[in-house]
């Protein structure tokens, strides 16, 4: 592959990503499944990096994954989600930070649909004043968690004990990046490095010292596809596509997936699990499978948090192989031990995958 | 021209999404849905082009419109700039405004989609809620979700989640002023008036099959025909 | 004293119109801004419908020349529009006072790497029309090793949103039908595909050449526009399209991929168009003073267009419009500049 061709790309999709000063808002599957990467951006944003970004416990969810189960009409959504930007309005804020890449989809397509039509941003206002008393403002920037981490990525890898290299060979690890069709396919401009290249989560792994492995099934979506996962007569949907991606990727050898979408961190390590029971078929050496990672769980990682604090312990797909490749100081009997030390039990460990 | 067609212009999505279509077939060549699924986009976008009334009805009581996965990747490659998949919302949305969806198994879906997701959005202000997602519901989620299930505020509590405590935090108990001003909002934009209609519809479809309301949502979530499937 | 005219461009359009105008009568300048006549047509093998040589054509046009004066290596450095003539700097310091100008850039071929999803710039095997049709003149293999099985994708670039252009390219439909067969001649145990929206085969014999294409070359036509390129570990493409006719979405894996890369205006045409505030259309073309009647002249007296910079053209047009043109300017010479009896 000619490198060159990519870096021209990457250059032509730059975006704004101011400094500091966020309104965070929060994402309904991540507070689920992986709560741990919320807590490690805010850690990292505040405390390593000193940046203003700050939460009110009076947001609520985008309905975005209402929405696109088809159970609230556009103008609900729309409501939901001028008056998010009607808090950030309140305390002050400009710019707007969100964790859930179906989120950062919606607002990006709500703006639009507003500058198209501002006959409707009107009646949304209207919506909003008559329901909740507050009025809006449109941000002035609007980004996704990992925009901000992909801005701060060379001070991460100032502040890094660790890099994505194994330790053992000295070559660095095959990083496969799976970034959410939310992020980039809708607007590719509001992506950084566009739909076809997405330069976000490569930035990191540049940074951090890893290999990118490029595979020809890299841009197909990870199969979420809303109500094709959450009604059970519909999930092969979801199982064909992630295997999809697993059967093109495999002969590449990845060491790890990094993935910037809430539910791609979910179903890439879930569908794994699920085609070693079915399947009995794992994608990484030995009968593990490749463990899928949040930008968050990586960014700590390098920087030093125990894996057990930043939540790898609830993945299905165990991280010890790139944990060890990488050479991270871990303690394994505290895997799933509670706060203090406190003994909560443990998973079945399943016989089909590690 | 077509009745149905107006209506359908009536959605912002559908404006949005179809600017004429030329039939290239660039959205099916790259749609998920469409290897999975007896689906084909493109043909969807031609039939909502064509305004022709009987078809469009006949796509809004069919299983195809719900195939679709709402991922965009049709929209960032179509040379017309259309979205497919914005015109597919659209067509769900006037399919479930006119009662048309109660006619197709995958359609039928939303009693279900709409009384859990709509029900934790009201009641706790997310679209998941951790409490609700069964393990049993739920199996792929696998045997590290068992365990967290059984132990839930003692992980949430190591991961640094604030479950259902006042304050900010990921899972924080949102103040019931905040689910009220969503309560109003679903009010005043029409999104109560379609959930009540869907439950109304179910609990209908439910007596009329001789079930309970436990034994339809099951129903619901299981069944499924051989015939979607693209073989 | 002979009246003079200033050709800007030694493309085909400019060649003629340049031959034509010297044997009228009339003192005759062309400039062209790289080292060597032709424009595209130098760097072509074969023509269509029927496989003419583009290098006789070319030796035709130059010969034909004559006494006209060629600058190559000359470019504008600027041009203004006096009361019945035009004050031009070339790029070599030189002043020129020509009584008509003839507008004659040509056109510049779409940059494929920016129909990113394709992958041209990126991928090794992807490569365009252009430099096909080198690899066909000069023999040499480079990319292009014993390929078995070929693509050609059509309107890239073309009838495209996305990257803002609209318009058809009008030739490359031909061109792709032209080159697929010679990829035939060349390795006759391969398979070749071409990926279409729309067959414009317009012109006469066009509709032989697709019919020949099919019967005698076995090319396989799918209507289905491409989606997305990838590449494997062995460096063989996988490309995207949906059959439309049967309305299946298909995946083919390919050795060799011709992107068909389109028309667009040129951009050293529109930098002289800019200094002479000449007005464009929409689509980015030079605008006429009637595009009817009168697609030869432009707003300004004097100043005349001729070939493809007001819209994409086939050679055999391009010469035609170039001849209207030497006809338009004559015309005009004589009857603003009357002989005294």
């Amino acid at each position: 592959m000619i490198y060159e061709g990519k870096q021209k790309i990457w250059s032509d999709y730059q975006k704004d990503i101011p400094d500091d000063h966020y309104f965070y808002v929060r994402s309904c599957i991540r507070q689920a499944f992986f709560p741990a990467s919320e807590a490690a951006f805010l850690d990292i944003t505040r405390n390593k990096l000193g940046r203003d970004v700050f939460e009110t416990e009076h947001h609520t969810t985008c309905g975005g994954i209402a929405y696109h189960c088809d159970v609230i009409p556009q103008e609900t959504s729309m409501t939901i989600i001028a008056r998010q930007f009607a808090l950030m309005h309140k305390y002050g804020y400009e710019n707007f930070v969100c964790s859930c890449v179906t989120s950062f989809g919606l607002y990006c397509e709500t703006l639009e649909t507003w500058r198209e039509f501002p006959e409707l941003k009107e009646k949304i206002a209207e919506n909003l004043l008559k329901s909740c008393n507050l009025e809006f403002a449109v941000p002035k920037v609007l980004i996704h968690s990992s925009d901000l981490i992909y801005k701060f990525r060379s001070r991460i890898a100032g502040q890094a004990k660790y890099k994505l290299v194994d330790k053992n060979t000295g070559r660095p690890l095959r990083v496969v990046e799976h970034i959410g069709c939310h992020y980039s396919k809708m607007f590719p401009s509001k992506g950084v490095g566009g739909a076809e290249y997405p330069y976000v989560l490569i930035g990191m792994i540049d940074a951090w010292g890893g290999e990118i492995i490029d595979y020809p099934e890299r841009r197909h979506c990870c199969g979420f596809g809303f109500r094709q996962y959450f009604i059970q007569s519909n999930r092969g949907y979801s199982l064909a596509n992630s295997n999809k991606k697993f059967e093109s990727m495999e002969p590449y050898e990845p060491d790890m997936i990094i993935t910037n979408c809430p539910g791609c961190s979910y179903f890439l390590d879930r569908w794994q699990y699920v085609i070693a029971d079915t399947q009995k078929k794992t994608y990484g050496k030995n009968g593990h499978g490749i463990p899928v990672f949040t930008y968050e769980e990586v960014a700590g990682l390098v920087m030093g948090y125990d894996p057990w604090d930043l939540g790898l312990q609830t993945h299905m797909v165990g991280p010890e192989p790139v944990l060890e490749k990488i050479g991270i100081d871990y303690s394994p009997d505290a895997k799933y031990k509670g706060v203090g030390g406190k003994d909560i039990g443990c998973p079945e460990c399943p016989a089909c995958l590690k | 021209m077509g009745i149905l067609y107006d209506r359908l212009c009536q959605d912002f999505r559908l404006r949005e999404g179809l600017n004429a279509c030329i039939n290239c077939g660039t959205c099916t060549a790259i749609c998920p849905a469409a290897e999975f699924y007896k689906y084909d986009p493109r043909s969807i976008m031609d039939i909502v082009q064509s305004q022709d009334d009987e078809a469009i009805m006949k796509l809004l009581k069919s299983d195809t419109i719900w195939y679709c996965g709402e991922c965009m990747s049709c929209m960032t490659r179509c040379p017309r700039k259309n979205a497919p998949g914005l015109v597919v919302m659209a067509l769900r949305s006037l399919s479930v405004e006119m009662g048309c969806y109660m006619e197709s198994e995958k359609g039928r879906q939303q009693y279900l989609l709409s009384k859990d997701i709509c029900g934790n959005v009201l009641k706790y202000g997310y679209c998941v809620y951790p409490r609700e997602f069964k393990y049993q519901a739920h199996l792929e989620a696998g045997p590290v979700w068992k365990w967290e299930e059984e132990h839930m505020d003692d992980v949430y509590e190591r991961l640094g989640a604030n479950l259902d405590k006042p304050g900010p935090g990921a899972e924080r108990k949102i103040p019931q002023e905040d689910l009220d001003d969503l309560k109003r909002i679903f009010d005043v934009s029409g999104g109560t008036a379609r959930m009540r209609a869907v439950e109304d519809a179910g609990l209908k479809k439910a007596e009329d099959l001789g079930l309970t309301e436990q034994e339809y949502a099951e129903k619901v979530y299981t069944e499924c025909n051989e015939d979607h499937l693209n073989h | 004293m002979e009246k003079n005219v200033l050709i800007i461009g030694g493309g085909p359009a400019g060649l003629e119109a340049a031959s034509i105008l010297q044997k009228s009568g009339y003192s005759v300048t062309l400039i062209e801004k790289t080292d060597h006549l032709g424009g595209h047509l130098a760097v072509w093998d074969r023509l269509f419908p029927k496989g003419q040589s583009a290098e006789e054509l070319l030796y035709r046009l130059v010969d034909n020349l004559g006494p006209v004066n060629c600058l190559l290596n000359t470019d504008i450095q600027s041009i203004n529009v006096l009361d019945r003539s035009f004050s031009v700097i070339l790029s070599n310091g030189n002043i020129l006072l020509a009584d008509a100008v003839l507008l004659a850039c040509g056109f510049d071929l779409f940059k494929a790497e920016k129909k990113e999803e394709y992958g041209y710039g990126i991928y090794d095997n992807v490569i365009t029309n252009a430099d096909l049709e080198r690899y066909f003149q000069e023999g040499d293999g480079g990319r292009i090793i014993n390929p078995k099985k070929i693509g050609f994708v059509h309107c890239v670039g073309s009838r495209d949103e996305k990257v803002g252009n609209l318009s058809c390219s009008k030739v490359c439909c031909a061109t792709a039908v032209k080159q697929a067969c010679e990829m035939k001649q060349r390795f006759p145990e391969s398979e070749v595909f071409c990926f279409y929206m729309d067959l414009r085969m317009f012109g006469r014999y066009y509709e032989d050449m697709y019919l020949e294409a099919q019967k005698k070359y076995g090319i396989r036509f799918i209507r289905g526009r491409v989606s997305e390129v990838s590449e494997k570990g062995d460096k063989t493409l996988l490309v995207k399209a949906e059959d439309t006719l049967s309305s299946k979405p298909i995946m083919v894996s390919l050795d060799l991929l011709v992107l068909m890369a389109g028309i667009r205006p040129s951009a050293s045409g529109r930098r002289v168009g800019d200094m002479l505030h000449l007005m464009n259309e929409e689509d980015g073309f030079f605008s006429t003073k009637d595009s009817i009647y009168s697609q030869q002249k432009s707003d300004i007296p004097g100043l005349f267009f001729a070939g493809a910079g007001t819209g994409p053209k086939t050679i055999p047009e391009t010469l035609n419009d170039a001849r209207s043109s030497a006809l338009e300017i004559d015309r005009y010479l004589k009857s603003n500049f009357p002989k005294k009896k």
